[in-house]
């Protein structure tokens, strides 16, 4: 039997939202959630995937060749440890915040979308602070990522695993804390910079370009005259490097200009190890009250940047 | 009835320029068109009505909260504005979607809501296209839906039917009138097409130089031009002349004269007038003016 000529459809017209409203808070994480996957290129076609897909592999994938020598080699003392490998990582985390800042930000202005959130139970301030969080947690996720990878080989390529756990459980907190301190540093100068320049390449030149000469200049100010010395004690090589900088004592202060170097002079501080850069060593030499007021300085001042620019926005 | 909207000695100033000058009107339930050329301020009084810019001096209040200051205010407001203002590389439901929840509705409303706005403007079939390959027509149908798909009360729309054509402009105009007849959602309407007014608008307000000009219902505006149009089949000279007796000199329109006013005693005088002159009568029908002729003899 046949239920044929029995279903009825009903057009029942326009029919009133009469649901919860849940305001200021739901829009605030509407517009970090909507952040993460503009970033991941989520709900976007396949071409907006690529860039992200290719830097978190390129941020994992030391950490999987250190972690697939140490199982063949267990005792691969050569292979970086927690402290390193930010540092290694570092120009690629650069240039995936150089190149998706723009994305994040610039597009909301350039296709005029601004208006239409700013229309919406949202202020401005709401607006830049969601948007500075989904960013500051995809290049927290990508940072880590690697950090993880490496942790788990090193604890997987021990030989007793709960005694490297003991002997070395420092480093997670370390590695914790020093993610935070690259990520928001990271997050907050190419942001800052897309409030003053409104060309997607040249936000990315002028960011990896700053970075890249920041680190050029002071290294090149305070390297000057170096001498290496190798001293072999038995099997232990020990290498020195010493410099006579070209612009004498007032080295330290240059290098704190190196922008590479300025998450990695409160990374090293945090891991309580000497740097292995030329401007990290110079920056070893100061109080720490110098990077640390370096590193805040040059965090809060594109944050204050961005966020004053949002707020007087003219639409 | 509650104001929707109310501008009271609403000033905007962008340094030396008067983009507003102390405009003061309010706007009911209804359609109503925000009318006036280019530079008189309709942008402008709707930017303060949303909150995206601050008054110099007065006040402008959406549902009675002030909008700058109070964002949540806010929402149960939609604004389709007058550019473009889509990302071209998502889809209209993922936009929606989340236009939605920026609105304040949880992610599970919110993609019902989608659906069923998308519908409502007639974009079914294309709501998983990415919205760079829309055409402009379309555009304009997903600006509307982003306004509405949080169900205000109230949507300004700006200029809704820039750059469509005749078939599209007519669409959009339909659509309109169904977004307050069927869904029961006001609207105020800002353009320079008076047409667009005359045929969907209940009220207008004029803006004129940032100053309000005029402002009321379309119908208490096209009374006053209400007239009764007299069609005499003989003895018309003698016919005038008897409404020039009487005080009342008619306007020739081809073979039609046309006597202002279109109360009981225009048709009385009238009456007397066609049996003083022994004429004979053969139409007497009462008609009212455009906003066109209305606005094309200058401001009252």
């Amino acid at each position: 039997m046949t239920m044929q000529g029995q279903a009825e459809i009903y057009d029942l017209g326009y029919q009133s939202y009469e649901g919860p409203r849940e305001g200021r808070s739901r829009a605030r994480r509407a517009v970090f959630e909507n952040g993460v996957r503009t970033l991941l290129g989520i709900g976007r076609g396949g071409r907006a995937k690529i860039l992200p897909v290719l830097l978190f592999l390129g941020a994992i994938s030391p950490a999987l060749v250190f972690v697939l020598i140490l199982s063949i080699v267990p005792e691969g003392d050569f292979v970086p440890g927690p402290s390193d490998y930010y540092g290694i990582v570092g120009t690629l985390l650069v240039i995936f915040a150089a190149v998706m800042a723009p994305e994040l930000l610039l597009s909301d202005r350039q296709y005029n979308v601004l208006q239409l959130y700013l229309v919406r139970p949202l202020t401005s301030t709401d607006y830049v602070a969601a948007r500075f969080l989904a960013f500051f947690f995809v290049v927290l996720a990508l940072v880590y990522s690697g950090q993880i990878i490496l942790q788990a080989g090193l604890i997987l390529t021990a030989d007793e695993q709960l005694e490297y756990l003991r002997d070395n459980w420092l480093d997670i907190p370390r590695f914790l804390a020093a993610g935070v301190v690259y990520a928001l540093f990271i997050t907050a100068i190419p942001l800052a910079v897309t409030t003053v320049i409104s060309r997607r390449a040249y936000v990315a030149a002028l960011v990896i370009g700053a970075f890249l000469v920041s680190s050029f200049f002071t290294d090149s100010l305070i390297a000057g005259n170096c001498t290496e010395t190798v001293t072999v004690q038995g099997d232990d090589i020990a290498r020195e490097v010493e410099c006579t900088p070209i612009i004498g004592d007032s080295a330290p202060y240059v290098a704190l200009a190196n922008l590479f170097q300025t998450p990695a002079n409160i990374s090293d501080l945090i891991f309580d190890v000497e740097s292995g850069s030329p401007s990290g060593t110079e920056v070893a030499k100061l109080n720490a009250a110098f990077p640390v007021a370096t590193y805040i300085a040059l965090t809060l001042l594109p944050c204050l940047l961005l966020w004053q620019r949002y707020r007087r926005l003219a639409l | 009835m509650a104001d929707l909207l109310e501008a009271r000695g609403l000033t905007k100033h962008y340094g030396p320029t008067i983009a507003l000058d102390n405009a003061t009107f309010s706007v009911q339930s209804g359609i109503t068109g925000l009318l006036g050329p280019n530079g008189a301020g309709k942008s402008t009084a709707m930017k303060l009505f949303l909150g995206l810019i601050r008054p110099t001096s007065g006040a402008a209040t959406i549902m009675g909260a002030e909008p700058y200051s109070s964002p949540d205010g806010r929402a149960r407001v939609g604004y389709m504005p007058e550019h473009d203002a889509l990302p071209p590389n998502v889809t209209a439901t993922e936009f929606l979607m989340h236009m939605a929840q920026v609105s304040g509705l949880p992610p599970a409303f919110a993609r019902m809501r989608t659906a069923d706005t998308l519908r409502h403007v007639g974009l079914e079939e294309e709501r998983y296209r990415p919205l760079g390959g829309y055409s402009t027509g379309m555009k304009q149908r997903v600006k509307l839906a982003q306004a509405l798909v949080h169900d205000p009360v109230l949507v300004l729309l700006d200029e809704p039917t820039a750059g469509l054509d005749p078939s599209g402009r007519d669409e959009m105009l339909e659509l309109i009138k169904r977004t307050r007849h069927a869904f029961n959602i006001s609207i105020m309407l800002s353009t320079h097409l008076l047409g667009d007014v005359e045929r969907a608008a209940d009220a207008v307000v004029v803006l004129e130089s940032g100053a309000v000009s005029r402002q009321g219902s379309v119908a208490q505006f096209t009374a006053e031009t209400e007239s009764l149009l007299v069609e005499i089949a003989d003895r018309r000279d003698e016919f005038t002349a008897a409404l020039h007796a009487k005080g009342v000199v008619p306007i020739e329109r081809g073979h039609m004269l046309v006597v202002e006013g279109a109360g009981d005693a225009e048709y009385d005088l009238i009456r007397d007038a066609v049996v003083e002159s022994s004429a004979r009568l053969r139409r007497l029908t009462p008609q009212r003016g455009t906003l066109t002729d209305i606005f094309r003899d200058g401001p009252a």
